[in-house]
């Protein structure tokens, strides 16, 4: 603040002196600027997604460029999942909506969360309590496969269900 | 002698992970001759660098150094002003390097060749052991003066680093003073500065789940912007500091909201079925743009704060992709990704023209974000697989700051620090 209200004192001063001689005076001080750097706790469950509780109703839902809407060969995978779910009711699941790396990554998260959206949707009116199922997006940030062409974007424009 | 090459090698990649390369500079620069400083050797070397390197990276400067010149002035009585003239020199820098004790200092005088006169004698006090720093501040005087418009060698870029893990970085404007800010190994997006350039906020996914944080830069305090179960993303902060906007996914589906980061009350802004997400505040606070799919496909809208109940007002028409705008800090217009064909590119757009202008050509340009002069835009390219920064003027000169290992993304520009 000290700083600001000094500089404001030199513009006044550099508002005259240019009115009389056209030469700037100007004086400042540098900004000290220190950081200090933070560890993140992890306390997010990669790890465990692809074992413990993946046996019956795990399963990949694929999706076109920018669409959040299923395929036929789609909703074939989610009715046996939605058998699996039907003969386990214990079986919590997470979906997890992805997209491929092409847009902005604000808008991808959007995106993977709308077609996680659609897959719960999909199992609540098929029966399933919507109690069981968390939803949630990683857009571009967690691609299944790394890669600039078509093959591999359509391997990541997908919901993960676990 | 092979040790002291080891040491030399290792200590510019711990200085300089980011490397600048000028790609291509304006048609018609200022010529300009810099005088070595007087004074202490060292400092004077270090800084005639910095200030070099800066004002040659804007693309608006054709640089003179001692050797391509006639005379050497140390103070004003000995400038004499047709040994520049006759090499069609623009203007003259002279300065000296002052130390008193620890304190050092800068003072710095700039004449108008053409005029024949001094226009400008400046003091920059610095700060032991950051004389970069001083450099940027020196630099960023003679660009003002020469230019008519404010320098940003003295501002920061925020990034994220991915290498195995993820970083969100602070660094000054060229790439250099590279300072972590949050090590994680989850994803970390949409960096945002507070208008007073102290704090940060960002969306990680260290629960698991998107979540924005805002964190003190000095003393690395941090807290959750919002602490509920909904997936929360895309932070900005209004012009004035006090508040925040932010996508909310509370319903399933992406809104946008406003929080009041005193009382922590939270207005919805947005009630749409498609995704409404990527808000970010007009210089002065009173509209909010923000990219929505509400028509079938990704565009900008408006929304007027000081009206009732305003109703979005779109504004791209060209192409089936236009997201992540911003408004030029004059307010004469906005920059965002445009799909042209299958490429995703930078554009801008004038409020008073109507046509979109594209900035780049590559395939997936992202994350644009537009220096506080509003001259000089950074965004994220991805090349031969990787990602890395890259910058363009908007008098034409464009750059790259390529990272020496790993991905670098979302680059936001501060405000003026000085």
């Amino acid at each position: 603040m000290f700083i600001l209200k000094n500089k404001f004192n030199f513009i006044i001063a550099i508002a005259f002196l240019s009115s009389c001689s056209s030469m700037n005076v100007t004086e400042e001080r540098v900004y000290s600027g220190d950081v200090k750097t933070v560890q993140a706790l992890s306390s997010a469950d990669d790890n465990i997604r692809y074992d413990s509780k993946a046996v019956f109703a795990s399963a990949t839902i694929y999706f076109e460029f920018d669409k959040s809407t299923l395929t036929s060969k789609s909703i074939q995978t989610l009715k046996s999942a939605v058998n699996a779910l039907n003969e386990n009711s214990s079986i919590q699941i997470t979906l997890a909506g992805h997209a491929d790396e092409r847009g902005t990554r604000e808008y991808n998260l959007a995106l993977g969360q709308r077609r996680a959206e659609t897959v719960s949707d999909y199992f609540v009116l098929n029966g399933i309590s919507k109690n069981r199922i968390t939803v949630k997006s990683f857009g571009e940030e967690r691609p299944a496969v790394i890669g600039q062409d078509e093959m591999s974007y359509a391997k990541n424009r997908r919901v993960e269900i676990n | 002698m092979k040790k002291i090459l080891f040491i030399l090698a290792f200590s510019n990649t711990l200085t300089s992970e980011l490397i600048l390369e000028i790609t291509q500079g304006t048609e018609d620069p200022y010529r300009v001759a810099i005088l070595k400083f007087e004074g202490d050797q060292k400092v004077s070397n270090d800084i005639d660098k910095i200030i070099r390197n800066n004002l040659k990276r804007s693309g608006e400067f054709n640089l003179f150094a001692n050797e391509d010149l006639l005379s050497l002035p140390t103070n004003e009585t000995e400038v004499i002003f047709n040994d520049f003239k006759i090499l069609n020199i623009d203007y003259l820098v002279i300065g000296k390097i002052v130390k008193d004790g620890i304190s050092i200092s800068v003072v710095y005088d700039i004449f108008d060749i053409n005029k024949g006169k001094k226009i400008r004698t400046s003091t920059v006090y610095g700060i032991p052991n950051k004389n970069r720093q001083l450099g940027h501040y020196v630099s960023d005087g003679i660009y003002e003066e020469i230019t008519g418009m404010k320098g940003i060698s003295s501002t920061k870029i925020l990034y994220v680093t991915e290498n195995k893990n993820f970083n969100l970085m602070v660094a000054d404007a060229d790439g250099s003073n590279e300072q972590i800010l949050l090590k994680s190994n989850d994803p970390i997006i949409s960096p945002a500065w507070s208008p007073d350039s102290k704090k940060v906020a960002y969306v990680s996914f260290e629960t698991g789940m998107a979540k924005v944080y805002i964190q003190d830069i000095a003393t690395g305090e941090r807290e959750l912007a919002i602490e509920n179960s909904s997936q929360i993303s895309s932070p900005s902060w209004s012009p004035d500091g006090k508040f925040l906007s932010l996508t909310m996914y509370q319903d399933g589906n992406a809104e946008i909201y406003i929080l009041n980061l005193k009382n922590r009350n939270l207005t919805r802004l947005t009630n749409h079925f498609s995704i409404d997400t990527e808000s970010s505040w007009s210089p002065k606070g009173s509209k909010i743009m923000f990219t929505s799919g509400r028509s079938g496909s990704p565009q900008l809208y408006e929304i007027d704060l000081r009206r009732f109940n305003a109703k979005p007002k779109r504004i791209t028409f060209d192409g089936n992709y236009n997201a992540k705008g911003s408004y030029l800090p004059n307010n004469e217009g906005f920059i965002f990704v445009h799909r042209e064909n299958k490429n995703f590119q930078i554009a801008i757009k004038y409020f008073n023209e109507n046509f979109i202008r594209p900035l780049t050509n590559a395939q997936l340009d992202e994350s644009p974000s537009i220096s506080p002069n509003g001259n000089v835009i950074v965004y994220a390219i991805k090349d031969d697989g990787m990602s890395l920064l890259a910058g363009v003027t908007l008098s034409g000169a464009k750059f790259r700051l390529p990272a020496k290992m790993g991905f670098v993304r979302e680059p936001a520009w501060s405000g003026f620090l000085r």
